[in-house]
């Protein structure tokens, strides 16, 4: 089983890493195989609007990116993590959320790709988020942009891995209960996949 | 008194159908004799994604020197600021994402260091446009966009009631805005309104 972790901070070890990499922890305790990609070493593009993945079903850009949306699919457990900014998700998170356009062709324009139910259950999706703001709603704009990226590559939107107030807390380690709840969701994502096989 | 207007159409598709919006609100506000128009495509220019180090916190200016060193005046200079996105997945694009991030100096300008954004005299005569296109014919398909637009106007002093958003769904392939019913239309009394109400703030 494995479980990837994209992180879409532009700071590392930040909160956002941080509780990202205890799910990630959790999920290895329980037994997949971890992996963590940091879109900030990465060298990619945003979509260029070309629309040319719905006549092909690719994407025109050859990147960083190419290589893991080939195997993104193959993953069981996909966590992506990001901080607030404005409201949303990283601009690099958002860059690489608009590249997976490609898939949503595929599944709704050219229809070479589908995902039964039975696929979906078996991919699980995560949001792992922090913010600085202490507001309920902080993260909630960003929600709907991860339905549709789960949506695109037939995941399960699982669960918001996500702790608000971090410039109350003074980071997510002084957060009470985060990062071992984080650590929790992972092995049980896990555990529960596992009874699926 | 001159009305000075900024634009950034932030579609990374030159000539879609944000920017065409964009352009007819542009084109309207243009035939005026008392404005000054900039438009400039975020693929033009060059703003990278905000490195989130916070040094803007206590320098009141960002580390970054791209082209928001010359943007941020132009921001600051500017009576009417107007952005135009497609949503993809939901959301604004990266590109206009990236300049909404990159807004942060402002935000610890006005809420950490707690200078002015405008002059005192300039204060509460500014007017934000969103200009928005969806291929999606969805109702809700704008509404996680605006949360960050807010976001931006606020960090640059434009109040929430002084801003307007014209944002037209169903609309997907290059040109398809075209053929919207109504769309040119309220892009052209949009621009009206915003100057008359621009020209009411200025005469106060």
């Amino acid at each position: 089983m494995k479980a990837l972790g994209i992180s879409g901070s532009p700071r590392r070890g930040g909160n956002t890493e941080t509780l990202l990499d205890a799910f990630l922890e959790g999920a290895g305790e329980g037994g997949a195989e971890i992996e963590k990609i940091v879109l900030r070493d990465l060298g990619f593009s945003s979509c260029k609007g070309c629309n040319a993945c719905h006549k092909t079903g690719v994407c025109v850009l050859k990147d960083d990116l190419t290589e893991i949306f080939e195997r993104i699919l193959s993953v069981d457990i996909l966590a992506l993590a990001s901080p607030i900014y404005s409201m949303s998700v990283t601009a690099e998170m958002k860059a690489f959320i608009d590249r997976g356009q490609f898939f949503w062709a595929r599944q709704f324009i050219l229809k070479d790709l589908s995902f039964d139910p039975d696929h979906m259950q078996r991919h699980k999706g995560f949001f792992v988020s922090t913010a600085g703001q202490n507001w309920d709603h902080v993260f909630s704009a960003a929600y709907p942009v991860m339905t549709a990226f789960f949506n695109d590559i037939g995941f399960e939107y699982r669960d918001n891995i996500i702790a608000n107030n971090m410039d109350e807390y003074k980071g997510i380690k002084g957060h009470p209960t985060a990062l071992t709840d984080a650590r929790k969701a992972g092995a049980s994502v896990v555990a529960e996949l596992a009874k699926l096989s | 008194m001159v009305i000075k207007i900024l634009a950034f159409a932030g579609s990374p598709r030159r000539h879609g159908n944000s920017e065409i919006l964009l352009d007819w609100v542009l084109d309207a506000m243009r035939k005026e004799f008392d404005v000054e128009v900039e438009k400039y495509p975020l693929t033009e220019i060059n703003i990278a994604p905000c490195k989130g180090c916070n040094a803007c916190e206590k320098l009141n200016t960002c580390v970054q020197k791209d082209d928001l060193t010359w943007v941020e005046g132009k921001i600051i200079d500017a009576d009417i600021i107007i952005l135009s996105s497609p949503i993809f997945c939901m959301g604004i694009a990266a590109q206009p994402k990236a300049l909404i991030d990159r807004a942060q100096v402002f935000r610890s300008r006005k809420y950490v260091l707690k200078l002015p954004i405008v002059p005192p005299e300039r204060k509460g005569k500014r007017i934000g446009i969103f200009l928005a296109s969806a291929g999606q014919d969805w109702d809700y398909v704008f509404d996680a966009a605006i949360p960050s637009v807010k976001c931006l106007f606020n960090v640059i002093d434009v109040k929430n009631k002084d801003i307007r958003y014209l944002m037209v769904n169903n609309v997907d392939e290059k040109g398809a805005i075209l053929d919207h019913p109504s769309a040119e239309k309220d892009a052209v009394a949009l621009a009206d309104e915003v100057l008359t109400t621009m020209r009411e703030m200025k005469r106060e």
